[in-house]
Parts: structure tokens; C-alpha cells; sequence
């Protein structure tokens, strides 16, 4: 298959590997963090990290847009389901993510009408076809999926929909990464950077990473040799002493990305002061509101929300393993009483999760030992 | 393939839901709408939003997420 298979080549992948075996100091451990899920996903259904030596550990960082909601947020939008008249749509992942008292699926079991869409503009399409309610699009994803939500809200504005409403959930991915850069208990030695978000933001906004940090950050794609080659293009530079923003990902990924996503991004939506973040607490600017122009179709002003700040359940390590501290498997409730049918956690429900990636791809427990 | 009858690939991974984005091809284009027909390799068809890489082309490769196409897949582009 034409644009699949040529990243996919069992040759290359091996001459890939032994690059990277070549290039790697024997007695230095190398911790890269893939930023997104995806590749987190990638990763274990390929098997990638089988192709690294025992030294190169991949941490898996909070680019999974669902697995980084806190649980406050889930309540509020089960509260906002529950009101008469309303139609509450989300993206399938979403409806299960456990709430302080259950999920969207289980508030749809009660009675409450809780839709699945595939994109924003399926949820617009909804109120249409529904004049007589009022339809509330749960919009959740980062920068690639804010243009698809902003694109729809201005749809709806220019076609005169009036019960058309979104509670804005959308997160950016720098914030996050400077608050991992500067959290003391996690030692990074690179970044695999976000592929489809920086199709939208581009590879420039990540330079902080290199001036700031001193890391390199490679953007990638989601092919098992995008990722190999990116890891093996991190590990060069930390051969060469250089650190600097690369991108293995240039067939879709502009340096300065799509001008034209940022513009309707910017005239949509404005930052929010700060942000709650699974495991990692508030962080500012680090999240999307509607702008004043598109006030009259934020949920969160046309109805009161609880915002009741909760606590996660004290057995779920999910902030641990957001901040790649430790492994999905060293939590306490990983596969036993946390599995993919009956998550506890966030990051077990979402396949980009990295508890679900290891789960459904059989990496139960390991140790590897370092050389 | 409305919302009501959609359902999740998890065996896949959510393309909307984790970030993930899908290549697929140009065969209608409906430029005063903004809007085309995709297909995806497995001859999926969807309605994609192509407003922000305009002007879209019949026999195109884009990549779509949660119907909305955000880059042209392809040639490298500048550095």
C-alpha cells in the first residue's frame, strides 16, 4: 500500500535499529519521552521499543487528550447531560472516562441523551436536525483537533444556529511541556515531538525545548519507521553535543504550520487563565475558551456547571504515569482491577492511553535492564 | 456515517479522540461549501471539511482529523 508500506519495511527498520545501536555510549541510560499518544500507541502495537538497545527507555508523556482530563470535568459535563431537553455529544473516548460518580455511558443508561460523533461538525449536523434542543458538543483534543471545533463554531455562527453549544475542553501542548521540563523527579534526555499537532502549530514553537532546556525534540510521524528514525535522529544529536528542534516529519509538517488553522483558531478561541491537568495540576494558559465573539455558544455561560474541583481515586497512579515516573505496570491496579473494559483511570480508557497501549499489546510487566 | 451510528475503532486507536489523523483522498470537491469527499485507503468515503488547505484538489492525499483536513500530504515541505 502506497504511503504505508515504505514506513513499514522490515530492511530499513533493521538498518534503523543498528544506526541507533551504533551511535548510543554503552553505560549511559537515554530516556526519550514521546509527547503523544499516538506514537505511545504506535510504539506497542509495532513493537518499536523491541528494535531499541536496553539502554534507550521510552517514557510516554500526557499527549493523550483524554487521558490528561481531570475528573471535575467529566462531572461537569455529565451534570450539563442531565438537563431536560439537552443532547450532549462527545467523541467515543470520552464516554468513558470515569466521573466522580460514573461515566457519560453511564449517565446515557440513566436516561440522559448522550451522543456519539466522530467530529465536531457531526454534533452541529445533530442540532440541526434538532431544532427543539439544545445540542452540546464536548470538545476535547489539543491543537489539532481545536481548528476542527473552531471551523464549526464559525459553520454554526454563519448558518444562524442557535442550539448549537460547546463546552471548550481544548489544551496546548507547550505549557504542559515546559511544567514536564521543569518538574524536578523526571530526567529527559529528548523528545519524540507531536506529529499532527505540529501539522497545525509547526515545529517552531517547540525551540523553547532545545534554548531553554538544552533537549533535542524531533517532530515525527506515526509509521513505525517515523518513530525509529526519530529516535535515532535525538540520539545523533546527543552524540553530536547538538539540540536542536528537527523535523523527521516533513511530508506533512510545515515549520511554521497551517497559518490559515492558527487564524480561525485565534478568532474562535482565547487562552484560559489556567488550566487543570491530570497529574499535573494547574497550569497556566495551558487551555482554550470561546473568544467573546463566540460567547453565545459556550455551554459553561448558557448553563451553570458544578466546578467542583475532585480528587483522582488514590488508587490510580495515572499522574505518575503522565509524567512518565513510572511504567503503566508499576501501578498498583494496572490489569487487575484498572483494564480497558473497567477503567479506573484515564490513561486505561483511550487506546492512546499508555496503560491501554500496554495492556492491549501484552506488556503486562518488564524490567529491562540497563547496560 | 452520522453520529448516531458511529462507533469507536479501539483496535486502531480514536482518530479524533487521541490525536490521531487519517490520510485520505480527494474525489469531490464542493468548493463553494468548503467541503469534498474523502477516501480513506480502505475506500471509506467521508464528507472533510477543506477549508483550511484550499484550494483542494480532486486526487489528492490529505490529512484528515475529525473531519477536517489540516496538511497536504506529500512532497516535503520547506524546512
Amino acid at each position: 500500500m502506497r504511503f504505508v508500506d515504505e514506513f513499514r519495511d522490515a530492511e530499513l527498520a533493521g538498518a534503523l535499529a543498528r544506526e541507533i545501536l551504533s551511535v548510543v555510549e554503552p553505560g549511559r541510560h537515554y530516556k526519550v519521552m514521546e509527547v503523544c499518544g499516538g506514537h505511545t500507541h504506535s510504539i506497542y502495537k509495532y513493537g518499536v521499543d523491541d528494535l531499541l538497545p536496553e539502554n534507550v527507555e521510552l517514557v510516554h508523556g500526557p499527549g493523550c487528550p483524554v487521558c490528561v482530563i481531570p475528573m471535575g470535568r467529566v462531572d461537569d459535563g455529565i451534570a450539563l447531560a442531565h438537563r431536560d431537553g439537552v443532547i450532549f455529544t462527545c467523541f467515543g473516548d470520552m464516554m468513558r472516562i470515569p466521573g466522580s460518580d460514573g461515566s457519560l455511558l453511564d449517565a446515557k443508561a440513566q436516561g440522559a441523551d448522550v451522543r456519539m460523533v466522530y467530529s465536531p461538525l457531526d454534533a452541529l449536523r445533530v442540532a440541526q436536525k434538532n431544532p427543539d434542543r439544545d445540542v452540546i458538543f464536548f470538545a476535547i483534543g489539543f491543537e489539532t483537533t481545536a481548528p476542527s471545533t473552531a471551523l464549526t463554531l464559525k459553520r454554526a455562527k454563519a448558518e444562524g444556529v442557535e442550539n448549537f453549544f460547546c463546552m471548550c475542553n481544548h489544551v496546548t501542548i507547550v505549557p504542559p511541556l515546559r511544567a514536564l521540563l521543569d518538574s524536578p523527579d523526571l530526567r529527559l534526555d529528548g523528545f519524540v515531538g507531536p506529529g499532527h499537532v505540529s501539522t497545525v502549530v509547526g515545529a517552531r514553537p517547540f525551540e523553547f525545548i532545545p534554548a531553554d532546556y538544552g533537549k533535542p525534540i524531533v517532530v515525527a510521524g506515526f509509521e513505525p519507521l517515523d518513530i525509529l528514525q526519530a529516535i535515532q535522529m535525538i540520539l545523533r544529536q546527543l552524540a553530536d553535543g547538538r539540540c536542536e528542534v528537527e523535523n523527521q516529519y516533513r511530508r506533512v509538517v510545515p515549520y511554521e504550520g497551517n497559518r490559515r488553522a492558527l487564524e480561525v483558531m485565534a478568532e474562535v478561541f482565547e487562552l484560559r487563565p489556567h488550566f487543570e491537568w491530570r497529574g499535573l495540576g494547574f497550569i497556566s494558559q495551558s487551555a482554550l475558551r470561546l473568544s467573546d465573539a463566540y460567547a453565545d455558544f459556550d455551554a459553561e455561560l448558557r448553563w451553570e456547571v458544578p466546578g467542583v474541583r475532585v480528587a483522582d481515586p488514590k488508587a490510580c497512579q495515572c499522574g505518575e504515569v503522565l509524567k512518565g515516573v513510572i511504567k503503566p505496570w508499576e501501578c498498583k491496579v494496572f490489569g487487575t482491577a484498572c483494564t480497558p473494559e473497567r477503567p479506573i483511570g484515564t490513561c486505561m480508557v483511550s487506546p492512546e492511553g499508555a496503560c491501554a497501549a500496554y495492556y492491549n499489546f501484552g506488556r503486562f510487566a518488564r524490567e529491562r535492564e540497563v547496560v | 456515517m452520522t453520529g448516531e451510528h458511529a462507533h469507536c475503532e479501539s483496535g486502531h486507536g480514536c482518530i479524533t479522540c487521541g490525536d490521531q489523523a487519517l490520510e485520505m483522498r480527494v474525489a469531490e470537491v464542493d468548493a463553494v461549501r468548503g467541503l469534498a469527499v474523502c477516501v480513506d485507503d480502505a475506500g471509506h468515503a467521508a464528507e472533510v471539511d477543506v477549508l483550511l488547505v484550499e484550494p483542494a484538489l480532486v486526487g489528492e492525499r490529505l490529512l484528515v482529523h475529525a473531519r477536517v483536513a489540516i496538511a497536504r500530504v506529500g512532497a516535503e515541505v520547506a524546512a
